[in-house]
């Protein structure tokens, strides 16, 4: 699991402007990397949700929002996405959108999950 | 009220000469469109008694009553005990055929009916007559009926034409006799027992419209509760440290339980009547639904009181020995079942297995977020200075309110395990797999009661003794006699 903590992304893209889109962003840091889980340091239904991931033997790249400087907006944008009240938990597999806690236990229990995992390049046999 | 309906039903389905062949279940006083109860429909007990058959095929053309507003009942399963206090007649006439009911039928001319009734009688002792078991369920109604007609009109045709079927049955005469002491007796002791039964059916009945009343005033409760919002502490209609919501889900739960014993039964009978996929799927698909109801319930219970539902207030103490998050383990419930599952393809082994293997590392995952939740609790409501104890609180309350998702998501677990354990299953394995399941909880909360009535060597004193026969007798019906030492 490692955490992304570069505040400017206008450095790594030069011809983005540091105010784009949070939701732009959101898709972009969602499919840089197989498994990309949007979080809150103090939130623990993330820290379950890492904790699943890392019992599965996945490597997940975790955003910790209140660490970002621009965290809010992203918030924001994923509760738009979710159309949930709470922002975190978000898991994208592969640049798919998976959901919250919720969604991504379903699939595990229905068994796609890990079929998806493969698939993204997370897991191997 | 039941019995006009049950006897327009009566009148409805039969004419006064239909041919009793076809009515094996119908009672006789229904099928002459007599108030019956319906607690008699389906009686099949074997007490009887004689006495009461003569008066009635005695009364049954002189005078029979359809309109009377209080026929006599016995309450359902109780004929025999009734039954028992005419110790004139040995138990052993309670076991004849009932020819003579049959032919009871037949005629409404006491003369006709008496030749009948003695052509009849011969065919009484042949266990195989084909009419015994059709007048079997026949004859407590029609007795009960006529006895009480009997206690009510006291007419002296009674007399004339209670020198009936038992003289002839015992002497094979079929003359009109005169009333004995014994007959009188005997018409005394109907009467008596008629009393007795509208007595009770009484009271029977108000005790009903009781229950009925508080019902309803339960029900306006919950409605009020339910729009007042709710919250901790108690609000109106709580009762003792229960709050409102958690009241109100007790309430739910317990019809719940209700509901599943319905849904077992009909997944029991759907089994054994060996009916077609399509329809046990239909079967197979409601008790589904039926769980999915409780999850529902328990999403909004989460939000009004978390507590209660996660400490297992709502459950059995025995269930609350294996509570994890607020219900039943996933995996444990499937461990429980795979042994039982047996014959699997290999396919559907790989599946369970696999469903197992996920579940756990869910409910893994979700304890260890419950685990990181109470160590943050600790850590904010431990120590700090005085002056930031309301912060503190407010703080922690907002980590309290946490709790509520743990629950709705380990919820959510248990609810697709267990549509997940459908689509692997075939139809007639997945009613097994609920039956199973279901009689498992059930056993777990049988469990619970004999537990918690066992008796214990400290309520052996004396003003408890008869605290712990009653207890005894529940638990142990072949020891009570021990209770007294």
């Amino acid at each position: 699991m490692h955490y992304q903590g570069d505040y400017y992304w206008g450095y790594y893209m030069p011809t983005r402007s540091i105010g784009s889109d949070p939701m732009e962003r959101v898709v972009k840091l969602a499919s840089e990397k197989a498994v990309v889980i949007f979080s809150l340091s103090s939130c623990c239904m993330c820290h379950a949700v890492k904790r699943l991931f890392c019992g599965m033997g996945v490597n997940p790249t975790v955003y910790e929002l209140d660490q970002d400087p621009r965290g809010k907006d992203l918030e924001t944008a994923l509760m738009r996405l979710l159309g949930n009240s709470q922002p975190v938990p978000v898991v994208f597999i592969g640049g798919k959108l998976i959901g919250a806690m919720d969604r991504v236990m379903a699939s595990h229990i229905n068994g796609t999950l890990v079929p998806l995992l493969k698939e993204a390049g997370a897991l191997w046999l | 009220m039941a019995n006009h309906r049950v006897g327009e039903t009566g009148l409805a389905d039969s004419g006064p000469s239909s041919n009793h062949h076809h009515h094996h279940n119908i009672p006789y006083a229904v099928l002459h469109g007599m108030n019956v109860p319906p607690s008699f429909m389906h009686q099949e007990g074997s007490a009887f008694d004689f006495g009461e058959l003569e008066e009635a095929i005695v009364l049954q053309g002189v005078k029979i009553r359809n309109d009377e507003a209080k026929p006599p009942l016995f309450t359902a399963g109780r004929p025999a005990a009734t039954l028992e206090m005419f110790p004139s007649w040995p138990m052993r006439f309670q076991q004849t055929p009932r020819g003579s009911s049959k032919s009871g039928e037949e005629s409404t001319d006491s003369g006709s009916g008496v030749n009948t009734i003695s052509s009849k009688t011969e065919n009484q002792v042949e266990p195989e007559s084909p009419i015994s078991k059709k007048t079997s369920s026949l004859d407590q109604q029609q007795q009960v009926e006529m006895a009480s007609d009997i206690s009510r009109t006291g007419t002296s045709q009674n007399q004339s034409a209670a020198a009936k079927t038992p003289q002839e049955k015992r002497r094979g005469s079929t003359s009109e006799k005169q009333l004995d002491a014994k007959t009188l007796r005997r018409l005394a002791q109907n009467r008596e027992a008629a009393r007795k039964s509208r007595l009770r059916k009484k009271a029977y009945v108000q005790q009903l419209e009781s229950s009925r009343i508080k019902l309803t005033q339960l029900e306006q409760d919950l409605q009020r509760a339910r729009s007042q919002g709710f919250f901790l502490g108690g609000c109106a209609g709580t009762v003792g440290n229960i709050s409102s919501g958690a009241a109100i889900f007790d309430m739910e739960y317990s019809r719940w339980l209700e509901d599943d014993q319905r849904h077992m039964s009909e997944l029991r009978t759907g089994l054994n009547a060996h009916l077609s996929d399509s329809d046990l799927r239909i079967i197979v698909d409601s008790y589904i639904s039926h769980y999915d109801e409780i999850f529902r319930l328990k999403v909004a219970a989460a939000k009004a009181d978390v507590f209660h539902l996660i400490t297992g207030m709502w459950t059995t103490p025995a269930e609350r020995c294996f509570l994890w998050m607020g219900g039943f383990r996933p995996s444990d419930l499937i461990k429980m079942l795979i042994s039982q599952l047996d014959p699997l393809t290999e396919q559907q082994v790989m599946g369970i297995y696999s469903l197992q293997h996920s579940s756990q590392q869910a409910e893994e995952a979700l304890t260890q977020g419950l685990e990181q939740l109470q160590q943050s609790l600790t850590d904010t409501i431990a120590g700090g200075p005085v002056i930031d104890g309301m912060q503190q609180m407010a703080v922690a309350l907002g980590k309290l309110a946490n709790l509520e998702g743990f629950v709705r998501q380990a919820d959510n677990l248990r609810q697709q395990t267990l549509h997940q354990l459908s689509r692997i299953l075939t139809v007639r394995q997945a009613a097994r797999c609920f039956l199973m399941i279901g009689e498992y909880y059930g056993r777990l909360r049988a469990l619970s009661s004999l537990w918690a009535s066992r008796p214990r060597e400290s309520m052996m004193s004396e003003d408890r003794s008869c605290q712990t026969t009653t207890e005894l007798q529940m638990v142990q019906p072949s020891q009570n006699h021990f209770s007294n030492f």
